[in-house]
This record gives C-alpha cells, sequence and structure tokens, in this order.
C-alpha cells in the first residue's frame, strides 16, 4: 500500500518535471515567434500571441496547485522537498517570460508602421536568439539536474547584457537622427528591455536549478555580504536578530 | 489423559492444517491456469479440480501459447511496419494512457523545447479526439531551425464503442517550403514584369497629345528606363535559363584571380558611384579550377554588384578574400551594409525573391543575380552559402572544387586566416547545413 502511493508520489513528481519542460517548450517557441511577427509587424500573430499567452498561465496555475498538492498530502523532504521548491520557482520565472514575450507583442502594436533600421532590427533579432539559447539552456540544466551548466548561464547572459546597451546606444543615436518619434523609441527600448529580462529569468531559473541539486541558495552570497557589513560596524550578527 | 487429548487435538489439527494447505496450494494452481488460459484466450475457462483435468487444461494453456507467439510475432511485424514509416504515430487507449508510440514519436513526446511545444499538442488533440471526432493541426516551430508539422488525432471506434485514439505527426516543412517558393515565384515574377509594363504603358499614354518638346523628352526618357528595365529582366531570365540548362557551357582551365580581377573589373565604376571601397586579397598562387570562365566571372559580379547595391547609403566596404580550404577554393565576398533579416536568409537565393521589394526599384537590380550565382555555382559542383546580421552587412561564400593538380601541389593552405572558418558567435548564422538561418543554397529549390 505505502510502496503503491510512494510509485504515485514519484510518478507526479516526475510529471511535475515534464509539464516544466513543457510549458518552457511552449514559452520558448513563443519567443521566435514574437520576434518575428514584432519585426515584420504582423498584427493578427501578436493577437494570437497575446490570447496564447492566456493558455500558458493556464498551464502554471495548474502546475502550481499540483505542486502545492503534493506539498500538503506528501510532505516531501530533503531533494524531494527542494525538486518542489524549485519546480514552483521555475513555473514561475517561466511564465512570467511568457508575459515579456505578450508584452512584446504588445508593442508590435505600438510601432505598427514605423520604420525600423537595420541596425535595430539585427539587435532585436540577436536579443531574441540570445533570450532564447538561454531559456533553452535553463532549462536543458533542470531538465538534466546539470548545476554546472546552471552555473555557467549568468555569464552565458552577458553576451544579451552587452546587446542589450548596444540596443539602447542604438536606439538614442536614431532618436538623434530623428528616424522616428520619441514614442517608438521608447517602446523600442522597452522591448529590449524584455528580452534582457528573460534573460534574467532564466539565470534565476538556473539558481533555483542549483538549488535543487546542491542545497545552493542563491540568497546565501547576497546574506553573508549584508553580514560582513554589519560586522564592520561592529554588529554581530546575534545582535540583530 | 489430558496429555493424550491435547496430542490428538493437536495431530488433528495438524491433519486439518495439511489438509487446508494442500486445497489452498491445488486451488492456487488452478487459479493461476485460470489465469494463463484467460489472458491466452480471453475467455473464463470451466474449472477444474481434477489432475487429469488440470493437464488437459495445460495441453490447452500451451497449444494457446503458441497462438499467443504467433500473434507477437505479427504485432512485432506491424510496428515494425510502424517503425519503418515517415511519421510519429502515438495510440492511446479509453483512458489516453499511451498504449503504443513509435520512436519518430517518442523524439517528439519525450523532447525539450520545440519538441515538447509537439508534446503538448498532440496530448491536446488526443484529448479532442477521445471525445470521437478527427482533429487536426498545422504547428509552425520557429526553433530553430523553422519545422511546419501536421498534427492529427483520430479516434479508434471498434464495435461502435470508443476504444482509444490514434495521434500522427507528420513534418511536412520541405513540401511547405517548396509550395512558399512557387507561390512566391509567382507573385513575385508577375510584380517584376507587371511595375515595368504599367509604367511604359502610363507615360505611353500620357505622351498622346502632349505637345510640349521638354515634357515629351523627359517622358521619353523615363519610356526608354522602364524599357531597358524590362529587356534587363528578360535577359536575366534568359541567361538563368541558359545557365540551369548548362547550355553553352565551354569547360576550360580557369584561374580564379583572373575571374576575380575580371568581376572586379566590371564593377568599379558602380562601387566608385556609390562611395563604395573594394579590396580584394587573393593568394600567392594562381588557383584553378575546371570550369567556364564567363560564368564564374557572372557569378563573382554578381555577388560584388549585390554588395554594392545593399551597402549604406553613404557608403561602405567590401572585402572579397580567396582562399584554398580542403581541395576547394572560397571566395567571400563580405559587405558592412543593410544585411539581410534571419527570416529571408534562405530564401535569398530564389528567383525575384527580394527581402524588401521597395527596394526593387531604387536598387535597379532584377532580382535574378544570386540565383544565378546559385546556378553557376551548382554547374560547377560548387555551393553558395551567406551568413548575416541584419545591419551589419552580409558575407557570402562560394566554394569551388579546385583541379586535383592545384589541390595536391599546394597543401599549405594561402590566406587562410582571411577566410571566414572561424566558429560563428552566437546569434550568428552559422556554417551546418542544418544550422538555423543559414542558407546553404541546395541545388534545385525551385520548381
Amino acid at each position: 500500500m505505502t510502496e503503491e502511493l510512494r510509485k504515485t508520489y514519484h510518478e507526479e513528481l516526475e510529471s511535475i518535471r515534464e509539464a516544466i519542460v513543457r510549458m518552457a517548450g511552449v514559452v520558448g517557441e513563443t519567443i521566435p515567434r514574437g520576434t518575428e511577427a514584432f519585426l515584420s509587424g504582423d498584427l493578427a500573430e501578436a493577437q494570437r500571441i497575446i490570447e496564447d499567452d492566456d493558455a500558458i498561465d493556464a498551464m502554471s496555475v495548474e502546475l502550481e496547485e499540483r505542486c502545492y498538492q503534493l506539498l500538503a498530502l506528501q510532505q516531501p523532504m530533503a531533494s524531494d522537498l527542494r525538486a518542489i521548491t524549485t519546480a514552483l520557482w521555475m513555473n514561475a520565472e517561466i511564465e512570467r517570460s511568457g508575459d515579456l514575450m505578450a508584452n512584446i507583442a504588445q508593442a508590435t502594436r505600438r510601432v505598427y508602421g514605423s520604420s525600423i533600421g537595420p541596425r535595430i532590427r539585427g539587435l532585436i533579432a540577436q536579443m531574441s536568439e540570445e533570450a532564447a539559447r538561454l531559456v533553452r539552456l535553463a532549462v536543458d540544466s533542470y531538465a538534466e539536474g546539470n548545476s554546472g551548466l546552471a552555473v555557467a548561464l549568468d555569464d552565458i547572459d552577458d553576451r544579451l547584457d552587452e546587446l542589450h546597451l548596444d540596443a539602447i546606444a542604438a536606439i538614442f543615436e536614431s532618436n538623434r537622427e530623428h528616424a522616428f518619434d520619441l514614442q517608438v523609441g521608447v517602446q523600442l527600448a522597452l522591448v529590449c528591455r524584455f528580452y534582457e529580462r528573460i534573460g534574467d529569468h532564466a539565470v534565476n531559473m538556473g539558481e533555483r536549478v542549483r538549488y535543487m541539486v546542491d542545497g545552493w541558495l542563491p540568497e546565501h552570497s547576497g546574506a553573508l555580504r549584508a553580514q560582513a557589513r554589519l560586522a564592520e560596524f561592529g554588529v554581530l550578527p546575534d545582535e540583530t536578530s | 489423559m489430558t496429555a493424550l487429548v491435547v496430542a490428538l487435538a493437536v495431530a488433528a489439527a495438524g491433519a486439518v492444517a495439511v489438509l487446508v494447505v494442500g486445497i489452498r496450494q491445488r486451488r492456487l494452481v488452478n487459479q493461476h491456469l485460470d489465469r494463463i488460459s484467460n489472458r491466452v484466450s480471453g475467455a473464463v475457462a470451466p474449472a477444474s479440480r481434477t489432475p487429469v483435468a488440470a493437464v488437459k487444461r495445460l495441453e490447452t494453456v500451451l497449444e494457446a501459447s503458441d497462438a499467443e507467439r504467433q500473434l507477437r510475432g505479427t504485432e512485432r511485424r506491424y510496428e515494425a511496419a510502424l517503425e519503418a514509416i515517415d511519421m510519429g504515430v502515438v495510440v492511446v487507449d479509453e483512458d489516453e494512457s499511451v498504449v503504443y508510440c513509435n520512436t519518430s514519436a517518442g523524439w517528439y513526446r519525450e523532447g525539450r523545447h520545440s519538441e515538447a511545444v509537439i508534446a503538448q499538442k498532440i496530448d491536446d488533440l488526443i484529448h479532442e479526439a477521445t471525445r470521437g471526432e478527427r482533429f487536426t493541426e498545422t504547428v509552425t516551430l520557429f526553433g530553430p531551425p523553422r519545422r511546419v508539422l501536421f498534427v492529427s488525432a483520430l479516434p479508434i471506434i471498434d464495435n461502435d464503442e470508443l476504444s482509444g485514439a490514434i495521434a500522427l505527426i507528420h513534418d511536412v516543412t520541405a513540401v511547405e517550403h517548396s509550395n512558399a517558393i512557387r507561390r512566391d515565384f509567382v507573385s513575385n515574377i508577375s510584380h517584376e514584369l507587371r511595375t515595368p509594363i504599367g509604367a511604359v504603358s502610363l507615360l505611353a499614354e500620357t505622351l498622346i497629345g502632349e505637345h510640349d518638346p521638354d515634357v515629351i523628352d523627359s517622358l521619353a526618357d523615363r519610356l526608354r528606363v522602364e524599357a531597358e528595365r524590362l529587356a534587363d529582366t528578360v535577359q536575366d531570365l534568359l541567361e538563368l535559363s541558359r545557365i540551369e540548362h548548362g547550355d553553352d557551357t565551354e569547360f576550360t582551365e580557369v584561374v580564379i584571380g583572373d575571374v576575380v580581377g575580371g568581376a572586379h573589373d566590371r564593377v568599379r565604376a558602380a562601387a566608385a558611384q556609390n562611395d563604395v571601397t573594394i579590396e580584394v586579397e587573393m593568394p600567392d598562387r594562381d588557383l584553378l579550377v575546371r570550369g567556364d570562365r564567363r560564368q564564374l566571372t557572372s557569378a563573382v559580379f554578381n555577388l560584388l554588384d549585390n554588395a554594392i547595391k545593399f551597402s549604406n547609403a553613404d557608403g561602405g566596404d567590401i572585402s572579397v578574400a580567396v582562399a584554398q580550404a580542403h581541395g576547394h577554393v572560397e571566395i567571400e565576398v563580405r559587405d558592412s551594409g543593410i544585411g539581410i533579416p534571419r527570416h529571408d536568409l534562405d530564401r535569398i537565393f530564389e528567383r525575384f525573391y527580394r527581402v524588401d521589394r521597395g527596394r526593387s526599384r531604387t536598387s535597379g537590380g532584377t532580382g535574378l543575380g544570386l540565383s544565378m550565382v546559385r546556378h553557376i555555382a551548382a554547374n560547377h559542383a560548387g555551393r553558395v552559402s551567406v551568413t548575416s546580421i541584419e545591419g551589419e552587412g552580409a558575407t557570402f561564400t562560394m566554394e569551388l572544387p579546385l583541379m586535383p593538380d592545384t589541390a595536391d601541389n599546394a597543401p599549405n593552405p594561402v590566406n587562410d586566416q582571411s577566410a571566414s572558418t572561424a566558429p560563428a558567435a552566437p546569434g550568428e548564422s552559422t556554417a551546418a547545413p542544418a544550422a538555423p538561418g543559414k542558407s546553404t543554397a541546395p541545388a534545385e529549390r525551385t520548381a
């Protein structure tokens, strides 16, 4: 009886992991799809992306509930507990990345009709590819429990950050040359920021994967720094509580 | 006395116990046989309690297991057939649990990223199909690489009852691609021919009844320009058709330096006019290919002409590098122009394909140049490929097989650094044919 229960419990854990990978697949596909709609001014496709985001939200809510159910009914411990909390985090990060692509789809409408120069278009295309690559790597690290890859995501994200800076500089330059309205410039800057944020979410996913595999918490380093600062002022950690 | 009674009671209890165990064991044997025969025949066999009956039943079971073996053989053959077809197949029972899944479908079901999208789609459609109706959907995966998949699910009805569902996954990327080429070719050629014809007829109409000699001059001049444009298109179409059919090709020993030099001379004026500088880097020694000199010069000319046309408005730099690599010569033309969107990369070698139709009139080309380059390369057992980042320029590389003695006599590659053999940075199109966004111009894609 207990063995049977345990089996379904582990099956459910595995099934949650699979659902996370699937949801990430759907969101990962939305990145090139949304970028193509944005760059080609395809309003119909942009609308479909906005609508499809509801399906992603629904998947996310269902997944969250399944995680809570496992937590409540099975009271998992150690690595199982970490697997479930990681799934909850991954779920949130993926869902948010999906929202950002829906935001880009909305921006497609706002910049519709304005001509965006090849330099900015090229940078947007590259940011999109980088963001999609980061999401793919984050999902790979999660599916494989590869903490080495998870840790590397932070450095891999540097390229996206550089592209983001280049894109902002290119937008400023185009604005100086009056290539488009300021409003369009702001929208473009936001779009670039959305891609950069997707990269950040992928890095967050990596941190959670590292926690799942090694039990390492991202806050540790920050908490240590805070402790060190307090120690500098002669406050002992105990006194702060 | 008491002891005797106790002993007797214990003995009796022992005997009963032995009997009970014996009956239980026989019942277990019977149950087991029942189970086997049920599994084999699917029918409940009459219960037998005697050893003879048990042996008879065992014989039936053995016969049945022969039938089972045969059944399994048939099953395996069907599975082999389902494996062999170029399609993903998933079969589920009425509870939507998977009872069969071929390897191809397994790729999707266990895959990540784009494959996971298909896995989700399979589950969704199967869920719909178990309600008794057939569902189909065409799914475009953006990848990269971009793929188009046709997913369908249909219910399995057995004796008017739903007993499960089948999902089929068919990769229709190639079909969709050739459909798109065919569709766009007709639309593009009509655009390219109709535009100048429309202009000619409009200008001619305006000329009628016009008396002002200045206006007549200006209209006539524009008429001439449009007529020339039309003539250019027709001329290029004929040239392309000649190249495609391999008519008039004269294969001789050709020095690549002469080909590049000849093409460079032809574009000098246009380059100067557009404020574009062209730098040519040649190897120290002659590289020989077997080919048609006129065609090869035309191919390099078209690459250069294209690079000039798509340079930025305020000029730009074009570099031509010739290098030897693995028995091939690579002619690389790199510009710093507007570049090509990823979406269009694998289509620019199609006849009349234009990234931006609006530019076709200002750039003045016929839309056939790159198509010619591709055919010329194919005629020479070579190929042409492109990498580009929009806004940062494009690099076209034509590869041609070197003549054997050239390749043998020069084992050390010359100017190898100048060739684009370095691995591409992320986001840049890479060289492998299957890699995202990279077009390697497979021969004869256009119908």
